[in-house]
């Protein structure tokens, strides 16, 4: 009997699907059309296929699913009635948000509207009680008022209820008591404490991230219960099932239903998890992802093998306060607009063709030139062998869109417009790019740039000689990275809990059970989750700040600490405050904000296949001689099969590979190199 | 093309937008480090500081906005620095606060400006500009509702240079330092703006090496020119006309009774727009004058607004439109008049001009907002004996818009500072904020009712001195094509207590004892078009919100609301009888 892992990663079109056999270590992948209505009936239909190779139901030990569920419903405003609780006196932290407009254009536009309140004012509930800033009960909780406001809520048929009051990540007992007594008074009602999704001090964004949990918590926890089911009737009934978070973590389907909010950011973290094994397998420690699809572009950067992670983040203008891998995304891809205006200024974005009309060279009724058009007029993309010859592309339709939109105006040819619109939309991108590694103070010379998606491999090589890194790594699958990532990922949660203290002043012991707290409730959470304890990993930090700074650097530390410590953080603090900004001040008190652990629940590895030279030959892989344009010349470059690339086998560019969905172009002065996990390594002349 | 023939008709157009797209990078990152960096509350959680990319000249070329009214203050401020020295040398970083001398709104507002050289040329500046929690004079954070000159404002420095060959002139920090009632906040926000120019300093060379030097330069005056007649393009297409707005400031903190007047006649012809504000009234004796900068700063921002909130900002769009100015007057005051409150009256100056300017362009008409206010409470730590300064900037209703309601509840016009959070504010200072809400019935009733402004209660734990520097508290924000005002703001100590207080709009240093409670209200925006002409459905909705009583649906919009409902036939006969 075999053992599989099967991961899918559902889009809005595709469901990628990843087929590991644990026992040969053999990887096959898949695409489903999506089903947005019932996404668990691509999933089935993804299971059905694995089982119609003879492969048991029961043989698959290990399920992870990316879902958009959440992030969907968030989007589209179909979460569910939810009401909120706030101490008495205090609506205006939800109405008045940040109270600030983004900056940029934003500042300038009359018409901007804030995003709209998940929770009403008229389902918001005040409760009569006060903690002060050091945790003493101000006022105690005034029971009979608080079950007469819950009783005016529940006529308003309310399903869901976030609770967020002042100092209770200092002092949850009023947050816990509250729920005891929604659950007296509207039972069954789903309930969120920020105590406990997010124990962090700045109440607007600790509020937040509550109200968003409890808007799409019971649709989660629905989706989740009906695909378990389905998975069960289908024989899938191992405990090993999960649900990919936003912090590049899984998550059991049980913690996921409780935690909602920790998976609508998830959309990139399974390209992200491949990542850090790509850095296993090829020993680049430090990579910047680099994901270019249709119509946007995320960046995110991996450091000694870690992705880096940000503590806040946004989606649509609504804040959440959760660890999360930080990914820039930048307007630019493959359907990206390229328009003269009036005054001969050339612009290329931000605007898309979208799926409908397309680029030009899709005959799907699109005249505008977008970045695919430039590429196929470049001879990047062949007419012939787009998604694996299965849809033609009309190279005359993008010359005539270059011409008219682009050349004319400007008085240039159509190759050369080309070249510029995808040097402009480069450095775009290259800009994203630093705005996450040479911003914060890291070297792109000793960064390899990872290129997945289906338009990221086109572009990667110009990019990274731009920036001066060190390389291009195209992966074997590209085009089912996120999905892949799903099949290595290791289970993941975060605790947190904001004291405000002076780093120096603050009693050890104080420190130390803080983190003994939060460390019991993670191993104890992982071992519901059948974790044994030679399976969890436990990782304890520090967010540290110097006294009245606003934003907390968070440091790893051990626990619990020794008395030298202190010491050894407080420099450390000066030290990579220096890197991350430039100064440091040592003199200035330091305090500490937060106090975090991640508790880890190791899922044991996968075993990346290497594979065996086959004996081929570079000539057998060779497709043809195509015409591509490089620096303003036109040169015969050859394109290859990426299937029929052999482990060993070096390409000195230019040259080009085309594999099922995705065309990787070497450039000239580059050289590639197909690697023992067929992963292609590019580098440059001189690096 | 006879608009792509230019100065810079050889530039290609491919660098450009390169140029372009980088100096966008650049002018980001720049502004994620001072951010980052800042030391006071004011930089890191209110970002009252922001950024700017300059020529050589000292011309505003890229800028990520933050903060509308410093491409005024910018070039001023620069060119103060280019009329000083005549050996301006890399390695140099010049200061600047002075509103006279250079362009800083007050002087709390301090830039930090350093040359950037290639081959020996000088080819530009990066600078920033951010605002210091406390620089001296007579109250805790420098701005005083009762100054009379600028001596009553804090350190004014001219352009002076605080660094030579990349070394710190050290004295000049000690002089700043003693002169603060938080010497490591304003030394570490001055830190943090010259690492952030630093970072500017070396991906702009590195650009300009690419491109070389003729091109950048090319590329920069194209970038100004294109902003120029983008804009010129725009009004050229509006109808000709001469039109008049005015607007009032409550006072200027001396003389209570007496309004200051802004008033715009506003000439457009061709492709061009006069702004003649000649009928102002004469400079104050309190802090309510600006500084020519700042007027020009507050057109600009109209003029984006309603053309093209996406147009490159920079110092072109300047030259779009031409500013008439009395000097003597509240918009070019002589020195040395004070100027530190400066923000209600370029939020009346705003106002004036789109109400001007929205008779030619309907569609984007709206009524009159909030404004902004600041509090400041200052003291000193019983446990440190360390002064601190807390500083809060809040917002209030925006006005109703052509096809919706105003906001509640937040920043408008040029002044965009985010609210300061209670749990920091509670840990860090001596304060319980005891409510946080929007006030009921604030917005002006219209077909699109203004937005709500907020109500704020404290409590002050230490004896503080207190100041504050708002607006709209005696005049209320109007509003437009039929709808009426929003509500005013107020500011009560010990509200319903037997010693309630009434301070005046702007107050410095009221001595607050430990136990003093006192309650902010900000004022609603402006209604816009008839009340009765209002879906009484989105009546009912504002009502079961809790954002308009159920008196004021009846008194306001000639709504009935019984129950949860609407008595739809005492509707009709009410609106009937009434409208």
């Amino acid at each position: 009997m075999g053992h599989y892992r099967v991961t899918v990663d559902t889009g809005g079109t595709f469901s990628d699907f990843v087929y590991l056999n644990e026992t040969t270590h053999e990887i096959s992948v898949a695409k489903i059309p999506s089903t947005p209505d019932d996404p668990s009936k691509a999933i089935l239909a993804g299971i059905e296929h694995l089982l119609t190779q003879g492969v048991k139901a029961d043989e698959i030990s290990y399920f992870c699913h990316g879902t958009t569920v959440g992030t969907n419903a968030l989007l589209e405003g179909k979460g569910v009635r939810t009401g909120l609780l706030v101490t008495e006196g205090f609506r205006g932290i939800y109405e008045v948000q940040e109270q600030s407009r983004p900056h940029g254009p934003t500042i300038f536009d009359i018409m901007y509207d804030k995003p709209a309140l998940l929770a009403p004012a008229s389902l918001t509930g005040e409760v009569r009680e006060r903690t002060a800033f050091d945790g003493e009960i101000l006022i105690p909780l005034d029971e009979q008022h608080l079950r007469m406001e819950l009783r005016r809520l529940a006529k308003r048929n309310i399903e869901s209820i976030a609770v967020c009051l002042l100092f209770s990540f200092l002092a949850p007992s009023h947050e816990a008591r509250v729920r005891e007594i929604i659950e007296e008074e509207i039972p069954g009602c789903s309930i969120s404490l920020s105590s406990e999704i997010v124990p962090q001090i700045r109440e607007y964004y600790r509020l937040s991230t509550t109200v968003i949990n409890a808007y799409l918590q019971p649709i989660l926890s629905r989706y989740i219960a009906n695909l378990d089911q389905r998975l069960n009737g289908v024989g899938v009934a191992t405990p090993q099932k999960y649900i990919m978070q936003s912090n590049g973590g899984m998550s059991t389907f049980a913690a996921t239903a409780r935690k909602a909010v920790a998976t609508v950011l998830s959309g990139p973290a399974g390209g992200i998890t491949a990542s850090t094994l790509a850095c296993r397998t090829t020993g680049f420690q430090n990579l910047i992802t680099f994901d270019m699809g249709g119509t946007s572009c995320d960046v995110a950067m991996i450091k000694d093998g870690q992705p880096s992670v940000s503590n806040r983040g946004k989606i649509e203008g609504r804040d959440i306060a959760l660890p999360m891998i930080e990914i820039n995304t930048v307007s630019a891809g493959g359907g990206t607009l390229a328009r003269v205006d009036d005054f001969g200024t050339l612009e290329v974005g931000p605007h898309s063709a979208g799926a409908i009309p397309g680029p030009a060279c899709y005959s799907r009724g699109g005249t505008q030139p977008t970045i695919t058009d430039c590429n196929l007029v470049l001879g990047y993309l062949g007419e012939d062998n787009f998604l694996g010859g299965k849809m033609r592309l009309d190279r005359a339709k993008s010359n005539a869109a270059l011409a008219a939109n682009v050349a004319e105006p400007l008085n240039m040819d159509v190759a050369s417009a080309a070249e510029g619109i995808v040097r402009i939309i480069n450095v775009k991108m290259q800009e994203a790019i630093k705005a996450i590694s040479t911003m914060r103070g890291h070297d792109l010379r000793d960064f390899m740039l990872l290129a997945f998606g289906g338009a990221g491999p086109l572009h990667a090589g110009q990019i990274a000689q731009e920036l001066g890194m060190a390389g291009v790594i195209v992966p074997l699958h590209p085009g089912v990275y996120s999905a892949m990532g799903l099949v290595m990922s290791d289970v993941k949660h975060d605790y947190i809990r904001s004291r405000l203290s002076p780093l120096t002043k603050t009693p050890l012991e104080q420190i130390n059970h803080i983190f003994a707290e939060l460390m019991q409730q993670a191993r104890a959470e992982l071992a519901d989750e059948q974790f044994r304890p030679e399976q969890i990993q436990i990782e304890a930090a520090l967010d540290m700040r110097y006294s009245g700074q606003g934003y907390e650097i968070t440091l790893p530390c051990k626990a619990p600490l020794e008395p030298r410590d202190i010491g050894e953080l407080r420099d450390s603090f000066d030290q990579i405050h220096q890197q991350m900004f430039g100064h440091k001040a040592p003199d200035e008190p330091v305090e500490i904000v937060s106090y975090r652990v991640r508790g880890t629940g190791l899922v044991p590895p996968v075993q990346s296949p290497i594979f065996e030279k086959r004996g081929l030959a570079l000539k057998d892989a060779l497709r043809e001689i195509r015409k591509a344009r490089f620096n303003g010349q036109w040169v015969d470059t050859p394109v290859y099969q990426r299937e029929g690339l052999d482990v060993g086998m070096s390409i000195t560019g230019p040259a080009i590979i085309d594999q099922l969905d995705c065309t990787s172009v070497i450039f000239p002065g580059h050289h590639a190199r197909v690697d023992d996990y067929r992963n292609l390594i590019i580098t440059m002349t001189g690096a | 093309m006879s608009k792509t023939q230019s100065s810079a008709a050889h530039l290609d157009a491919i660098d450009l937008e390169i140029m372009r797209a980088s100096l966008d990078g650049i002018v980001q990152e720049m502004q994620n480090s001072l951010f980052r960096t800042g030391f006071s509350t004011i930089v890191r959680e209110s970002q009252d500081a922001s950024c700017a990319i300059m020529n050589e000249r000292g011309d505003v070329i890229a800028q990520h906005v933050v903060l509308p009214l410093h491409i005024g203050s910018f070039p001023a401020c620069c060119e103060a620095v280019l009329r000083n020295y005549d050996d301006i040398a890399e390695g140099d970083a010049y200061l600047i606060n002075h509103p006279y001398e250079g362009g800083s709104p007050h002087a709390p507002d301090m830039a930090l400006i350093t040359p950037v050289f290639v081959d020996g040329l000088l080819m530009g500046f990066c600078a920033s500009i951010a605002h210091k929690s406390d620089i001296g004079g007579p109250v805790p954070g420098s701005c005083s509702g009762q100054a009379r000159e600028t001596f009553n404002e804090g350190l004014h420095l001219p352009a002076i240079r605080y660094q030579r060959g990349y070394q710190r002139n050290v004295e000049i920090e000690r002089i700043i330092a003693c002169n603060s009632r938080t010497p490591e906040l304003v030394l570490g926000d001055i830190r943090g703006q010259l690492g952030s120019s630093r970072l500017g300093e070396e991906r702009l060379i590195a650009l300009i090496l690419k491109f070389g030097k003729d091109n950048a330069q090319a590329c920069f005056a194209r970038l100004l020119e294109l902003s120029h007649l983008r804009m010129r393009a725009a009004i050229s297409q509006w109808v000709d006309g001469i039109y008049e707005a005015e607007r009032f400031v409550d006072d200027d903190g001396i003389e209570l009774n007496t309004p200051v007047r802004i008033h715009v006649i506003a000439e457009k012809k061709g492709d061009s727009i006069t702004f003649d504000f000649t009928r102002s009234a004469d400079q104050t004796r309190g802090p309510a004058n600006i500084r020519p900068p700042l007027v020009n700063a507050a057109i600009a921002y109209c003029l984006i607004a309603l053309v093209d909130p996406n147009i490159f900002v920079n110092s072109g769009l300047f030259k779009a439109f031409n500013v008439k100015l009395r000097e003597g007057s509240v918009m070019n005051p002589r020195f040395p008049a004070p100027v530190n409150t400066y923000n209600p009256t370029v939020h009346a100056t705003v106002e004036a001009v789109f109400a001007a300017l929205t008779n030619i362009v309907p569609e984007k008409s709206r009524a009159d907002g909030c404004g902004s206010r600041s509090i400041i409470l200052g003291g000193r730590s019983t446990y440190t004996g360390k002064g601190y300064v807390q500083y809060e900037i809040l917002g209030g209703g925006a006005g109703a818009r052509a096809s919706k309601d105003g906001t509640s509840g937040t920043s408008v016009n040029q002044s965009n500072a985010k609210i300061a959070p209670i749990e920091i504010v509670e840990s860090e200072f001596p304060t319980r904020v005891e409510r946080f809400e929007l006030i009921r019935d604030s917005g002006g009733p219209g077909k699109f009712r203004g937005g709500l402004g907020i109500r704020r209660d404290y409590t002050n734990l230490a004896d503080a001195r207190f100041s504050i520097r708002s607006t709209k508290h005696v005049i209320a924000p109007n509003g437009a094509a039929g709808g009426s005002k929003g509500r005013t703001g107020d500011i009560l100590i010990n509200p319903g207590q037997s010693d309630e207080k009434r301070l005046p709009t702007r107050y410095a240093d009221y001595p607050l004892k430990a136990g003093d409670h006192f309650q902010l209200d900000t004022p609603g925006g402006g209604g816009l078009g008839n009340p009765f002409e209002r879906d009484p459905e989105r009546v009912l909705k504002d009502v079961m919100e809790g954002y308009l009583s159920i008196a004021a649906a009846e008194r306001d919009y000639g709504v009935i609301v019984s129950g949860e409902s609407i008595d739809q036939q005492a509707t009709r006969n009410l609106r009937q009888k009434r409208g």
